[in-house]
């Protein structure tokens, strides 16, 4: 069998440009992810019940079902919400970063819970309120310990962002399946779509080892 | 400074105080000493609502304390606490540490609110460490830094909550150091501690408290040296 590098090298730059699609949604969807999971997290070890309840709920639906029927489901159900069709990135975007921020907020859950109760009685003891020692003192210390966690989120949601390519938005996946339904070069496309994957993943493992190491040098606690 | 009435507390079925009425007069330094789970630490935080009684009122610089948040929040901005673990944030400096309340609550200005805290530091003899994390302090330090971090609130009333009982041996000389400073200061404090010699030394008045109540008061010499009641001697004998 020939891998026929040419074609592969024609097929490139499109995929690199699929690539840098995927890249833009996933950064979207995590910073979307981190934000309703911040919230959520906080939120279910709130003492207010109704709150817990909500964001309970919240998870358990979002980690229960899989992406692929939330992606058809939020394609269907925003256009009659919003009355207009939404862009695919729109739809991609809010479909990927619910879901991660549901994954998002059970991280965030137990990195507020592993912090020592007396950092909360310290900060309630000199006149901040829950939310705010939430704020200046229990979350800044979660977040370094949830670092680890985030960036394996981050990696799971790079990869999960290809299945958007069912409702026909052309990021790296699709691309690929557009250049194999001209080419029928299954076997490079694929195999250059898996490398690209791989090189993109790696460098988030990276950069999360790079954060890692530069928080670890604030203190060791 | 600090008015209990009829103050009880029970952990689920379990009473840990009982009927305690108590005034902490401006300027006086209580101390409570007692047995291990006598309440001492309970009665201790019932004073700034860590602990919420399960009945009676607390009364703090002429507040009266309640569940709702804002004024407990107002009210505890006059009550300094220092607690036996130390309880620093760990990802702020020394400096970010005794400043983060004054500036967030207070709302100082930075600067300022810097160089009080390097006042601070320089009385409780840490004015090198400005820059330092918790971790790489002893527990001596550390606590001598939450003292500092109390403090920068010009809190009306400090608590100490068994604040040598987490250090080694020879770490507990400075700290107390530091404390008995404040007293000279005139600073109001009301501390719980198994350190009998410096109870003796910097107290007005010594609680000895057993059986979910304040069993006897006095002054040092009183209560140390002639107990009246039974349940003081035989714990006095243990521990002398």
């Amino acid at each position: 069998m020939n891998f026929d590098y040419d074609l592969v090298m024609r097929a490139l730059p499109l995929l690199i440009t699929g690539a840098g699609i995927t890249v833009e949604i996933t950064v979207l969807s995590v910073a979307l992810g981190i934000c309703i999971g911040l919230i959520a997290g906080i939120a279910r070890v709130s003492r207010f019940k109704p709150l817990q309840l909500v964001t309970a709920c919240y998870v358990n639906f979002f980690r229960g079902t899989p992406l692929l029927v939330q992606i058809f489901i939020i394609y269907f159900l925003l256009p009659l919400i919003t009355g207009h069709r939404m862009e695919p990135m729109v739809v991609a975007v809010t479909a990927c970063g619910i879901n991660s921020g549901a994954y998002i907020a059970e991280i965030f859950r137990a990195g507020i819970q592993s912090i020592d109760e007396g950092q909360m009685e310290a900060g309630r003891s000199l006149g901040f309120s829950w939310l705010e020692t939430m704020r200046y003192i229990i979350v800044p210390q979660a977040f370094k310990r949830v670092l680890p966690p985030l960036g394996n989120e981050f990696i799971c949601l790079l990869k999960d962002s290809s299945l958007v390519s069912v409702i026909g938005f052309e990021e790296l996946t699709r691309r690929g399946q557009l250049i194999i339904a001209r080419t029928y070069a299954s076997f490079e496309i694929w195999t250059c779509v898996a490398l690209i994957y791989l090189a993109m993943t790696m460098l988030i493992s990276q950069l999360v080892a790079y954060l890692e190491r530069r928080y670890a040098l604030d203190d060791t606690h | 400074m600090i008015r209990i009435e009829k103050l009880s507390k029970s952990f689920g079925p379990v009473e840990v105080l009982k009927d305690i009425d108590l005034h902490v007069r401006p300027g006086e330094v209580v101390v409570m000493i007692g047995p291990s789970g006598a309440g001492k630490s309970t009665l201790l935080r019932c004073m700034n609502y860590l602990e919420v009684p399960t009945s009676g009122r607390v009364i703090v610089n002429g507040n009266e304390l309640s569940t709702d948040e804002e004024v407990l929040n107002r009210a505890r901005l006059n009550i300094g606490m220092v607690f036996q673990r130390f309880n620093l944030f760990p990802h702020l400096t020394v400096l970010e540490n005794i400043t983060l309340a004054p500036v967030r609550l207070l709302k100082e200005e930075l600067v300022a609110a810097r160089e009080r805290a390097a006042v601070l530091l320089e009385r409780v003899g840490l004015a090198d460490k400005k820059d330092a994390y918790p971790s790489q302090l002893s527990g001596g330090q550390q606590q001598r830094v939450a003292i500092a971090r109390a403090l920068a609130m010009n809190p009306k009333v400090m608590l100490f909550d068994e604040p040598t009982s987490a250090l080694d041996p020879e770490m507990v000389g400075e700290v107390l150091a530091v404390m008995k400073n404040l007293t000279a200061d005139g600073m109001t404090m009301v501390i719980v501690t198994h350190q009998m010699k410096f109870a003796r030394e910097v107290a007005n008045r010594v609680l000895f408290i057993a059986d979910k109540k304040i069993c006897e008061a006095g002054s040092p010499k009183e209560l140390f040296d002639n107990p009246q009641e039974l349940r003081t001697r035989e714990f006095l004998s243990k521990i002398m």
